[in-house]
């Protein structure tokens, strides 16, 4: 729905509530009124019963003189004499006046300033004229309208009655007026309650003349006042007031301020066409139910709630919009990565697929199927890569991604970092240096796993993104942390590669993120190692740092806090012996001299070949004699093979030579030997590595340093491999065998844990077992194994050879009580490894 | 060019000058209540109207001001006989309805006068000066006694969409007016002219005379003092004016015949010129204050409205008078309860603003200056200074009055020729 009608159904349900709201106020207001109006309408009915009980009352005191008067034959004075002596009320006065046209007569009361003149005259007055109003007596009530009374100028009204006086002997007809002052009426006459106190009366005709007027009442004749302040045509006007003047009820009407009042009206039932008009302005009678500061917060209240609702939909919408247009870009991403993913995996697998197909076809052609077997490897290790990948972003995506601290050897991380890259070095032939400074601490306790990956992705980055001779430099050193019980880690790569754009770098640790570059397409990657190491990097909080620039390289700085563990090499030291280290590096001269002084060796540097040909002669003819000298393989002018060759040859020299190099041993491993070589040494120049190398050269003096292509320490090992699946059974089985390493199965943890409880004591060498099997798996049946009483059973080497590779599983793997674990695909290098170095510890 | 910049800034100066005193005019026409707004107390009116609507409103507005304070207007019967009765009595009104006549020496409302308070008090701070000059009666002491609400005149309602459907022009000399009445009688209409003439009071002989015989003695002071005396030898002073009515009765501009179908002179005038085929309706102002109600309760002229307006009765070459008398006046009864409250009102009330007000409503003539607001009687408005008359400013007297009424009613009537009127002036 458009929000536009979401606002517009919003302020309709709002105006709807508040017009109910109006509308149920407004017709309680309307029925409170129209209760009033009847209430007012039966208080103007009681009024008028009251009125006309006093009317009558007042008629028959007028009826009874007449009665008198007539039955005593009285004169004009006889009559007005008694009259003043049964007239008890004050203000109230009798005129007898004859009905001659005249109208003169006598009044019981002087008239106003005299005090003997009673003669009264009705002559000019007005209301004797037609006297057709008074009816004989007893019939009804005769009263006049309200008119100046002559004796006193008071507004008055006067009862009447036609009297029989004696005149002259004649009888003659007179009329006699009870005559009561209006200003005395009206005090009597009023509204008794209180709630309609602003209420006026007034008594009309049937013409609509006032016969006695109220205060609120104008013009002398209702109708006319009506018409006067309201709108009426003729025809209405006369069904109105007939409507008034013979029925009960009550309308309403603007008076003479404009204010709309409420009339009720009822006719008089003893006088036939009198009518009782009440009136009171509608404000004085309504109660209003319409509570405004009701609707009114009403009103606030539901547009408040309508603002924030607004407000909060607008909100919710921007953030549905905003994940909305994530997900979509993570649906893309993810389906161009899925695109990407597609490529690369089939890339490889195409290569393996048809590689495969071309060696079973010239299966007889040992070099083609050695050659294409060797890029069967390549492709397998890009695939395995890319899953791995893979499998780690999916951790960081559903932030499952954690670390598994353990005890491990930071000479060991190094030394399999520079035996990955190693082949990619030597492919493009790239000028490759590693530095260490300071690294005293060998053994730290943190998560190898994910330590080797950063630096792995960052290095293999460094050497992939730099073209055919160029340079990459990689420089570890440790510092103290400000973190008691750890060391500062420092792992520095700087390339002379293709660099990266700011706008890239802005967003580079974005899964699924590559540069767009011609020469980063034509490079192999998935657009995830770089988030994958921040992710890991930031989980072991540490910092990574970058500097690039297009067309002249990059660095990354990885600098990781990481605790020290308590296991450290502390009796590293030799005696006193003279050292000779040669190298063009002065880096290295310097960090090696360093690392050999720490030992206990007094060092000295030559930085060429020739410079320390000439050192040594120099020392056969002085009599002094290095305990050993350490060479650099690659240097200027004469290489480090050339330059032993020479020691030998020319100075005829046995001092024990190691050689040294950040390269691969394996296309010089020969010739050095002949040379006169007598060990290898791998760059970076550990401490524990040198240690271990000079003391093994000075103790065996001639074994060689590499046991790469010996295996013959393995043959007669017996290994029981739990694998619930045959190609794996058969693969481990088959590359062990190549070692001299036989192997017995067991297709699940139960038959693992069986056999070896059945075993007789060193019929195993070690087990390795898978995780997920049927009926058993490999954690379970490691747990049962440590359980058995058999110490030797219990104890036997448990390596963990499964596809779950992440650092957890390791973990589990441990704490299960197993002593490695190996991930599938297995490298048959490190399983080798691994045996040894069981073998070893088993020995020990 | 100095001349020039000096009469243009005189110029200027003159023209603020007036605007000031114009805004001072105007200042002084604000009312601003002088006494405690929260006031509660009773003011009664009385006179001889059976309605006063007109007033009632007045009271309305004065309680915007004063909401407690209760004002009402009361009818007495027998006004004028009845008033000193009811001013010494036991309720004594505050205001009341008062005449200039009173003021003539006429024992009858000696009793009246001592009531009467002098609103020319300066410290009462009436505005006197917005009412025309010569409605404001001044006693031989030069007391104001009594203040004009309204002013009453004499005219004619014209029929303008008969005189526009017969093609004839509005007449605005005695000539146009008998040649206008010529040809409405050649066009079927049997009395041009018409009015009350069933008695001599407010008979139409009367308002056509009137005019003519004040324009007559206005300017001969031995006159008016012979006329008001009823010296017989004034009677001649009358014969202008009674021949105009009976020349307009011999060219049967006027059908006494006609006239007699009307039997009451305010009421029945007003209805029968909204009958729609009586070109002129000769009366008083008094009966012009009928009209604008009576509109709705003729069916003739509800069923076919017409314009029609006031105009003075052309009765010489450059047109009609304009008679200005007081209408009804107000006096304050200095004897009553709440004398400043009574004030205060009469204060409020004489202004231009609600006797403009009031004479609206009324449809009568406002005493005020501006006497042109009033469409109806804007025409009275115009006519110049040497055709306008205050018979009580002149001095004219009722019994003059009332032998000019009998004559002319007379003659109109044909009971007596000019002549014998003129010879039995004093004694008609």
């Amino acid at each position: 729905m458009k929000k536009i009608w979401v606002s517009i159904v919003n302020v309709a349900l709002m105006v709807s509530m508040i017009v109910f709201v109006v509308l149920y106020s407004t017709f309680e207001t309307k029925a409170t009124t129209e209760r009033q109006a009847e209430h007012f309408v039966n208080a103007t009915i009681t009024m008028e019963q009251v009125t006309e009980n006093y009317l009558e009352g007042e008629q028959r005191i007028c009826d009874v003189w007449t009665h008198y008067i007539n039955s005593q034959n009285m004169t004009m004075e006889e009559a007005v004499s008694f009259i003043r002596i049964s007239h008890v009320l004050p203000d109230a006065s009798a005129h007898i006046v004859y009905d001659d046209g005249n109208f003169t007569g006598l009044s019981t009361k002087p008239k106003q300033g005299t005090a003997d003149d009673f003669a009264v005259s009705y002559k000019n007055i007005g209301i004797l004229d037609n006297a057709d109003w008074i009816s004989e007596i007893g019939e009804s009530i005769n009263i006049s309208r309200a008119y100046t009374n002559p004796i006193n100028g008071e507004q008055s009204i006067a009862f009447c009655n036609y009297v029989t006086l004696q005149e002259s002997g004649a009888k003659k007809q007179a009329i006699l007026l009870r005559v009561l002052p209006v200003a005395e009426l009206k005090t009597k006459w009023v509204f008794p309650k209180e709630e309609y106190e602003s209420a006026d009366l007034s008594i009309i005709d049937s013409k609509g003349d006032y016969i006695i007027k109220g205060q609120a009442f104008k013009n002398s004749n209702f109708f006319e006042f009506y018409k006067s302040y309201n709108a009426i045509d003729s025809l209405a006007g006369q069904e109105l007031f007939k409507k008034i003047s013979t029925t009960t009820g009550s309308l309403t009407m603007l008076n003479s301020r404009g204010e709309e009042c409420i009339i009720a009206f009822t006719p008089f039932n003893a006088t036939g066409e009198w009518t009782l008009v009440s009136m009171m302005p509608m404000k004085d009678l309504i109660v209003t139910t319409q509570n405004w500061l009701l609707i009114g917060v009403i009103s606030a209240a539901l547009f408040v709630l309508f603002i924030f609702d607004l407000i909060v939909l607008r909100n919710f919408n921007r953030q549905l919009k905003a994940a909305a247009k994530e997900a979509e870009l993570a649906s893309r991403a993810k389906t161009d990565f899925l695109s990407a993913m597609s490529h690369d995996i089939r890339t490889p697998m195409n290569a393996i697929i048809g590689l495969t197909l071309i060696a079973e076809k010239n299966i007889d052609d040992q070099k083609l199927v050695s050659e294409n077997l060797r890029k069967i490897n390549l492709a397998s290790n890009h695939l395995l890569t890319l899953i791995n990948d893979i499998l780690d972003i999916s951790k960081v995506e559903s932030g499952k991604l954690n670390v598994s601290p353990q005890t491990f050897s930071i000479v060991e991380t190094v030394e399999n970092l520079m035996n990955l890259s190693q082949p990619m070095i030597k492919e493009k032939n790239i000028d490759f240096s590693f530095h260490i400074s300071r690294m005293d601490k060998e053994y730290l306790y943190a998560d190898q796993l994910r330590l080797n990956q950063i630096y792995i992705n960052i290095l293999s980055n460094a050497i992939k993104y730099t073209e055919a001779n160029g340079s990459v430099t990689v420089d570890m050193k440790e510092e103290e942390s400000e973190k008691e019980g750890y060391v500062k880690l420092t792992y520095r790569v700087a390339d002379t590669g293709i660099g990266m754009s700011k706008e890239y770098m802005q967003t580079m640790y974005q899964p699924f993120s590559r540069q767009t570059d011609s020469r980063v397409n034509k490079i192999q990657g998935t657009g995830l190692g770089l988030a994958i190491t921040k992710q890991m990097v930031d989980l072991m909080e540490g910092t990574i740092e970058c500097e690039s620039e297009p067309g002249k390289g990059t660095t990354f700085t990885v600098t990781l806090d990481l605790p020290v563990s308590d296991h450290q090499r502390l009796d590293m030291k030799f005696d006193k012996m003279d050292v000779l280290i040669v190298d063009d590096d002065e880096v290295l001269l310097e960090t090696a001299t360093d690392t050999l002084e720490s030992l206990g060796l007094v060092t000295d540097q030559a930085s060429s070949g020739l410079e320390a040909l000439g050192m040594i002669k120099h020392c056969e003819q002085t009599g002094k004699n290095y305990d050993i000298v350490i060479i650099d393989l690659k240097m200027p002018d004469i290489d480090g093979i050339e330059t032993i060759r020479r020691i030998r040859s020319e100075v005829k020299s046995s001092v024990p030579i190691l050689l040294i190099s950040a390269y691969s041993w394996s296309d010089v491993e020969q010739e050095a030997k002949e040379a006169g070589v007598n060990g290898f040494l791998s760059k970076p120049l550990f401490r524990s590595t040198l240690y271990d190398r000079i003391s093994e050269i000075l103790g065996t003096e001639t074994k060689s340093g590499e046991p790469e292509n010996d295996y013959s320490d393995l043959e007669g090992m017996n290994i029981l491999v739990a694998e619930d699946n045959d190609i794996n059974w058969e693969i481990i089985s088959t590359l062990l065998s190549m070692y001299g390493i036989t192997t017995e199965r067991a297709e699940n943890g139960r038959v693992c844990l069986e056999k070896i409880k059945s075993a007789t004591q060193g019929q195993y060498s070690l087990i390795f077992m898978d995780i997920q099997m049927p009926e058993m798996n490999g954690l379970d049946a490691t747990k049962a194994i440590r359980a058995l009483d058999d110490p030797w059973a219990s104890s036997i080497p448990i390596v963990a050879m499964t596809a779950d590779a992440f650092s957890e599983n390791v973990t589990e793997c441990l704490k299960a009580g197993m002593n490695g674990h190996l991930a599938k695909p297995i490298d048959i290098k490190l399983v080798i490894k691994v045996i040894r170095k069981i073998r070893e510890e088993s020995k020990q | 060019m100095k001349k020039v910049t000096c009469a243009i800034l005189g110029v200027v100066s003159m023209a603020l000058l007036v605007s000031c005193n114009k805004g001072n005019e105007k200042v002084d026409e604000i009312f601003k209540p002088s006494l405690d707004l929260e006031t509660k107390c009773q003011i009664r009116v009385v006179g001889d109207y059976s309605n006063f609507e007109a007033l009632e409103n007045e009271f309305d507005r004065f309680n915007q001001y004063y909401p407690n304070v209760d004002l009402s207007y009361e009818k007495v019967d027998d006004y004028t006989n009845n008033l000193a009765t009811v001013l010494e009595g036991n309720n004594k009104p505050n205001i009341f309805f008062s005449y200039a006549a009173w003021t003539a020496g006429d024992a009858k409302y000696s009793t009246i006068i001592p009531h009467m308070e002098d609103l020319s008090d300066v410290s009462l701070k009436m505005n006197l000066k917005c009412i025309r000059s010569g409605l404001i009666n001044h006693d031989e002491n030069n007391k104001v006694l009594m203040v004009p609400v309204f002013s009453r005149t004499y005219g004619t309602l014209v029929n303008n969409n008969l005189f526009k459907k017969e093609g004839i022009n509005i007449p605005t000399t005695w000539n146009e007016l008998l040649e206008a009445c010529a040809s409405l009688t050649e066009k079927g209409y049997k009395s041009p002219m018409m009015g009350y003439s069933l008695k001599d009071s407010s008979c139409l002989m009367n308002t056509i005379a009137y005019p003519s015989f004040v324009a007559t003695l206005a300017p001969n002071p031995e006159a008016l003092k012979k006329a008001n005396d009823l010296d017989p030898s004034a009677g001649e002073y009358m014969r202008d004016a009674l021949n105009k009515v009976k020349q307009l009765v011999d060219n049967k501009a006027i059908n006494i015949e006609e006239c007699d179908k009307i039997t009451d002179n305010y009421t029945k005038v007003i209805l029968r010129f909204y009958e729609g085929d009586v070109p002129m309706m000769i009366c008083a102002g008094d009966t012009v204050s009928g009209t604008k109600k009576r509109e709705k309760e003729s069916e003739a002229f509800i069923n076919n409205p017409f314009e029609y307006s006031y105009l003075p009765i052309p009765l010489n070459d450059k047109g009609g008078y304009f008679i200005d008398s007081p209408s009804i006046q107000f006096s304050v009864n200095k004897y009553c309860e709440n004398l400043d409250m009574t004030n205060e009102f009469m204060r409020f009330l004489i202004r231009t603003e609600e006797l403009n007000n009031m004479a609206t409503l009324k449809r009568l003539v406002t005493p005020t200056n501006e006497l042109s607001f009033d469409p109806v009687y804007a025409s009275f408005g115009k006519i110049p200074a040497d055709r306008t008359f205050s018979p009580e400013a002149l001095g004219i007297k009722d019994p003059l009055v009332k032998q000019l009424r009998i004559a002319s009613y007379k003659v109109g009537r044909g009971d007596l020729t000019v002549d014998e009127a003129v010879a039995q002036y004093g004694s008609l």
